[in-house]
């Protein structure tokens, strides 16, 4: 087990090295340049040197990579004098758009897209799994046939569609909710939950329908296996057949998928964050990438290649849990 | 860029959507103009909406993103300039809050008067105000200005208009203030006088002055970049907290005194600045007008789409400002290359361009108007001279005939825009395709529309954007746009259309260095008209900004310099105890 363990995070850590280093790559080929999106309108080719300069844009690619990979380890000083700005361990580089490091950034913005992707990630497991283990126990039923037909097109509507409806029937016609802006749930556990209902709604809708289908098909083969025939057989009640026997083996591949689908959506939902106005990382994204602020663009790719790495470690981990057949 | 990840790939498809980028998309914008009596489309031109403001309550500005910066040295993206020399603080001279032409008129706003020349418009001095003061209570002092000033040097400190660095004598090698050294050619002989030495006459520099650069910051506040994020007040409101790309809150700065301010008004107690909203939402929460959307405007355009849910209705119509931007959007042809470095082709698509079918495109009259001139209507008297007298359709039969004596009757060009700008690419498309004339449209993601075309290496047979004057002068305009010298090999702004022409570089010498502003304005003037005969670029229209406001907003105008944006100087509420905050 614990060699299984260092060997996957190993393999973490060479997977983030590799994508640090693609990205960094795509950057360097780009059309854009930071320092003279940096340096304003009328840079004259002396001032903007200076700026490639204080940015450390004029070094190599290959330096820049190093100072990059150096500076998650022991941070970085960007400029000299006075008023240098350090970026602490571990430093994801400094955002030129915010003139702050790239680290704080993601962690102000992280309980957002945090809240949003957890709270969604309930909400898509009780009505996922809800709908596909119902329809699973009565396959081939008017239910059964209902509730796919309603997973289908749940599944086909785009987030971009569920949201804005969401936004025109709660909010504006109906005026059961203000528009969304978001609460800590430190400060207020009620505004939060309910700021964040519809985000989670529009989220949740379309994941679950994907849930309901995936958890249907995994329900009805594992409940096809002779061992809850034998189960049956035995005079188990039919509750503790479904749950201890049926669940448990259907929900294999249902963790796999929950796994990469949480661990994409901690590191920010851009088309949900950007439609609800929610100050989250997948805002931050998106008005880095519209503004060639490419250091916050580097951290965000990052996190959310940290995030989907680890939860294929933890996924693979609790396999041993679910089902007792998986050993490391 | 959008190869990237498949969660940039998700991201650029909701910039194209969202992001309608105009051509006159580039934020550097400011200029002014009076009503326009040609329009009757456009709603509140020049008018103040909702009364005279009562003093007090919560004025809300609902926003889609954050200030680009607020740091005086690096304030240059025009409503964030309005904002920030409004509310937070003053320059040495700025400009009179009044709607329509009025407010182009300079004041002196921490000095006492416009500034005085001496050594034929080389020497400038101003004297300061006595009693003017910081949100401490300390008093602002000539020195604090110098200091800014030199700041705008510093390379840390980027994104700030470069003014100083133009006009200033003995820059060269400068790197600003924060290593300790200073300029020699800005000379404070006591805490009042100021006193700046130019390398050549700059017979606008009052103009100058208006800009942020000219705002004083004490040395004692310096935090290097951080600065941006808490500027020290010297205007009518302090930061109380400014979470960034959230939220922004101003409270009174009790030190300011009305007294020594001939322009702010400062009518709310506060003002609330909401970021990151959807830009569709903000103008639906506007029209709807419920609780604190009631007493809130919108500090980016009305959105296009919107414009159904506002124009029909006289209620809602009654609460859209539509100042002109003063910007014009130009369609501007490649003259490094042919078929572009022909005049005669270029002289033909003046004539082959469908400029009414790009103005529909964009929103139709309400939102746009036809160009007929480089220099936009405030630099040119207030309307905008028509020497070529092209009917806005155009005119295919002229351009074939052009085109014909040139030799080239079957063009293929490309044309690279703006994603948002698609729909009034088609328009070209078609309008040219009436002269004989293939365009082949490239669309550029908005975040690197500016570095595509700005690479020589990369930029298409045409491309379209606008240019906006940092104050009303011709020479924040033509030098920008037309001067060949300032052709750069990456990175290459404003003289999109390569056009290095010699009659014109050393016209525009001649005018830099009249010591006469009106004598300079009407050359500038003159050499719009010579220009437009040699055809570099298109003059296609001038956008207006379409601001909704709520119906609790009172003194609400569309201010002509800061591209017709609120004048927070005067905005204010019909009712502050509506206000919620």
């Amino acid at each position: 087990m614990i060699l299984y363990l260092v060997r996957r995070l190993l393999a973490l850590a060479g997977v983030l090295l590799a994508i640090a280093a693609v990205t960094f790559l795509i950057f360097y080929v780009l059309p854009t340049d930071p320092a003279a999106a940096a340096c304003g309108k009328t840079c004259s080719a002396e001032r903007l040197a200076d700026v490639r300069q204080y940015l450390g844009l004029d070094k190599p690619v290959w330096e820049q990579f190093a100072d990059f990979l150096t500076g998650i380890f022991t941070g970085r000083t960007l400029g000299t004098g006075q008023f240098a700005v350090h970026c602490d361990f571990p430093c994801l580089g400094y955002s030129y758009e915010n003139s702050l490091p790239v680290w704080n950034l993601l962690m102000d913005r992280l309980p957002v897209s945090a809240s949003l992707a957890v709270g969604a990630a309930v909400l898509w497991l009780l009505l996922g799994l809800g709908a596909g283990v119902t329809a699973a126990l009565r396959k081939d039923t008017a239910t059964d046939k209902a509730l796919m037909v309603g997973a289908v097109a749940a599944a086909s509507l785009p987030v971009y569609f569920t949201s804005v409806m969401l936004i025109y029937g709660v909010i504006r016609v109906a005026g059961l909710l203000p528009y969304p802006s978001y609460q800590a749930l430190t400060d207020d556990p009620l505004a939060w939950a309910s700021n964040l209902l519809l985000p989670w709604t529009a989220l949740a809708l379309l994941y679950a329908a994907m849930y309901a289908r995936q958890s249907r098909g995994s329900m009805i083969e594992a409940m096809a296996e002779p061992y809850i025939r034998t189960a049956r057989a035995k005079g188990m009640p039919e509750r503790t057949v479904v749950v201890k026997h049926g669940l448990r083996s259907g929900m294999t591949p249902i963790l796999t998928i929950f796994g990469i689908d949480l661990g994409g959506l901690l590191a920010g939902a851009v088309i949900t964050e950007s439609i609800f106005g929610l100050p989250g990382i997948g805002r931050l994204f998106y008005g880095a990438l519209v503004s060639s602020d490419q250091p916050v663009v580097l951290g965000v790719t990052l996190l959310a290649a940290f995030f989907i790495v680890v939860a294929n470690l933890v996924v693979d981990l609790l396999y041993a849990v679910v089902d007792p057949r998986v050993r490391y | 860029m959008t190869k990237r990840t498949q969660l940039a790939l998700a991201t650029a498809v909701v910039a194209a959507l969202a992001l309608g980028a105009s051509g006159c998309s580039d934020p550097k914008k400011g200029a002014n103009s009076g009503p326009s009596a040609a329009n009757p489309a456009a709603a509140n031109d020049g008018k103040t909406l909702g009364g005279t403001p009562v003093k007090g309550g919560t004025l809300t500005v609902l926003s889609n993103q954050d200030f680009a910066h607020l740091d005086p040295a690096r304030n240059w993206v025009m409503p964030a300039m309005d904002f920030g020399t409004r509310l937070l603080y003053r320059t040495l001279v700025t400009f009179k809050a009044e709607p329509g032409k009025g407010g182009s008129e300079l004041v002196p706003d921490l000095a006492t008067d416009l500034g005085t020349p001496s050594n034929g418009g080389k020497t400038w001095t101003f004297t300061l105000k006595e009693g003017v003061k910081y949100e401490d209570g300390s008093p602002v002092k000539a020195q604090d200005i110098k200091y800014n000033v030199e700041r705008s040097f510093a390379p840390d400190l980027t994104g700030g208009p470069d003014y100083a660095a133009q006009y200033l004598a003995g820059t060269e090698g400068y790197k600003g203030p924060l290593d300790g050294k200073h300029l020699d050619s800005v000379k404070t002989p006591d805490d009042r006088t100021i006193v700046f030495e130019l390398k050549r006459p700059v017979a606008e520099f009052s103009q100058t002055a208006t800009l942020p650069t000219f705002a004083p910051v004490p040395q004692s506040q310096e935090k290097g970049t951080q600065y941006d994020a808490r500027p020290f007040s010297s205007g009518p409101y302090k930061i109380e907290t400014y979470d960034r790309d959230k939220k922004l809150v101003l409270v009174r700065n009790e030190h300011w005194d009305q007294k020594t301010d001939s322009v702010r008004k400062a009518y709310p107690d506060k003002f609330v600045v909401v970021m990151g909203l959807k830009g569709g939402q903000v103008d639906d929460r506007i029209i709807a007008g419920e609780g604190a959307d009631a007493s809130a405007i919108e500090y980016f355009n009305m959105r296009p789409e919107s414009a159904p849910k506002v124009l029909p209705k006289p209620e809602i119509k009654a609460r859209l400002l539509a100042e002109s931007q003063g910007c014009t959007v130009m369609l501007h042809l490649n003259n490094s290359r042919a078929p572009f470095n022909d005049p005669k082709v270029r002289e033909a698509m003046q004539y082959a361009v469908d400029k009414e079918a790009v103005i529909t495109a964009g929103g139709g009259p309400a939102l746009n108007e036809v160009a007929t001139a480089y220099l936009p209507p405030a630099l040119s008297g207030g309307k905008q001279a028509d020497t070529l007298k092209i009917p806005a359709s155009g005119d295919p039969a002229k351009a074939k005939e052009l085109l014909k004596a040139a030799g080239k009757e079957h063009l293929k060009v490309s044309l690279a825009v703006s994603t948002g700008d698609k729909g009034k690419a088609e328009a070209f498309q078609q309008g040219l395709a009436r002269a004989g004339i293939e365009v082949v449209i490239d669309t550029v993601d908005p975040g690197a529309y500016y570095d595509v075309i700005g690479d020589l290496s990369t930029t298409p047979d045409m491309t379209y954007t606008g240019w906006c004057p940092d104050y009303p002068s011709g020479s924040t305009w033509l030098p920008f746009v037309f001067d060949g010298r300032t052709i750069k090999d990456k990175g290459n702004q404003g003289n999109y259309a390569q056009f290095r022409d010699e009659a014109t570089m050393k016209r525009i010498d001649e005018i830099n260095a009249m010591a006469d502003a009106k004598q300079a304005n009407q050359a500038w003037i003159d050499l719009d008209a010579e220009i437009m005969k040699k055809s570099p670029s298109i003059p296609i229209l001038l956008e207006r900004k379409p601001l909704l406001v709520g119906p609790n907003i009172a003194g609400a105008y569309g201010h002509p310099v800061w591209t017709g944006t609120v004048d927070y100087g005067t905005v204010g509420l019909k009712d502050p105890s509506k206000s919620q905050g």
